[in-house]
């Protein structure tokens, strides 16, 4: 910083000069006589001082730092909320899956035997049974969404059940 | 021989990188680029929010801000202009919010009960003091809208021309040189009512 002096000196009326400005703003002794000279510089003596904030400038930093990485934790946390992982994915459709099949077996089981009958009765005593067989419906009978992957199960005859996988992001946990 | 070796050694001396390759390496993802960057600039933008809000703390918690909103923007940087421009466009803006916010909780609550002097105290000697000057402009500057006050702030105490603060805020240099000749006209009628002693010293120029 020049001295008091050559300020006094070379100090003036709208003055751009950066280090009588600079002195301007540090030194109390030359304030006076600066607003003298120039009343202008009333209020610009109070700036240009690099400013320390309250705490100092380390516990400012490590504020911020602390906040963004705060910031940083909750915009991951809100992402991994939105994407469902491939595990848990793949985990509610295996839950549906095994849902399907055990509604189905039970189904099965529960289901009247017929015992072998003359052929000529069959006809007229199964009628019934076919038909409630066709009635049966499937758990999930529509299944409509733009993201879904479906993905059916093939069985060894046509008799089988069908058994599907549904995987979907947007399909409820708890289903 | 060793210290032979030494002397003989190029020596490279470790050059700071600028606010853009700093910027650059937070991109790629270096968080420590950012601490430096903070580090750098917190004096700059914790003494600009100061000037215009006028109290520590609150100044503090604006800077911070500031800095958050930084990060979490710094994508949208284009290193074509100025990174001190576009940091005090991030500036001016937190600050003006909140100078607003604030404005409209206290308004018309304090305005009338400050201590109007006497016409007799003009007649006073004044010896300029940094301390009585920061009060008597606190003072004052309420009167000031949070645009006419930033504007104010950032020619007279951070020494930026009209062209300079007009691409900060994005308007045009003859908007800047209105609110600054308004600026000047406002202060100048408070400092007549509640100081004045100043008035006579801070003439309208
Ligand atoms: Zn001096």
């Amino acid at each position: 910083m020049i001295s008091c002096e050559a300020f006094r000196t070379r100090f003036h009326a709208s003055t751009e000069d950066p280090s009588l400005l600079d002195h301007l703003r540090a030194c109390d002794r030359c304030l006076d006589f600066a607003v003298d000279v120039d009343p202008d510089v009333l209020f610009r003596s109070l700036g240009g001082a690099e400013l320390v904030p309250p705490g100092g400038v380390d516990a400012f930093v490590s504020d911020v730092m602390r906040q963004v990485r705060v910031r940083d934790a909750e915009t991951a946390a809100a992402a991994r909320h939105r994407v469902i992982s491939w595990p848990r994915r793949l985990a509610i459709a295996a839950t549906i899956a095994a849902g399907l099949t055990g509604t189905l077996l039970t189904y099965r089981a529960n289901a009247p035997t017929v015992a072998p009958q003359p052929i000529a009765r069959i006809a007229h005593a199964s009628a019934p049974v076919a038909a409630k067989a066709l009635v049966t419906k499937p758990v999930v009978e529509t299944y409509d969404s733009q993201n879904a992957t479906i993905v059916e199960v093939p069985g060894e005859s046509s008799d089988d059940v069908k058994v599907v996988m549904i995987f979907d992001e947007n399909l409820p946990a708890d289903l | 021989m060793s210290a032979e070796l030494h002397v003989m050694m190029p020596t490279t001396p470790s050059v700071e990188p600028d606010d853009r390759q700093l910027v650059q390496t937070i991109r790629e993802g270096d968080a420590d680029a950012f601490e430096l960057l903070v580090r750098r600039k917190t004096s700059k933008v914790y003494a600009l929010c100061y000037r215009i809000i006028g109290n520590g703390e609150d100044a503090k918690d604006i800077a911070q801000l500031v800095f958050i909103k930084l990060w979490e923007n710094l994508e949208k940087y284009d290193a074509s202009y100025a990174f001190d421009t576009w940091l005090y466009r991030m500036v001016t803006n937190v600050a003006i919010d909140f100078m607003r916010n604030r404005q409209s909780r206290e308004n018309a609550v304090n305005s009338n009960l400050r201590l109007v002097k006497t016409a007799a105290d003009a007649e006073q000697t004044v010896v300029v003091q940094r301390k009585e000057v920061e009060h008597v402009f606190n003072d004052i500057s309420d009167v000031l809208s949070p645009k006419q006050k930033t504007i104010f702030v950032m020619n007279q105490m951070d020494d930026l021309p009209s062209a300079e603060i007009a691409k900060i805020l994005g308007c045009r240099e003859s908007t800047v040189r209105n609110h600054l000749f308004n600026a000047r006209k406002l202060m100048q009628q408070q400092l007549q009512k509640r100081y004045p002693e100043y008035a006579q010293l801070w003439r309208e120029r």
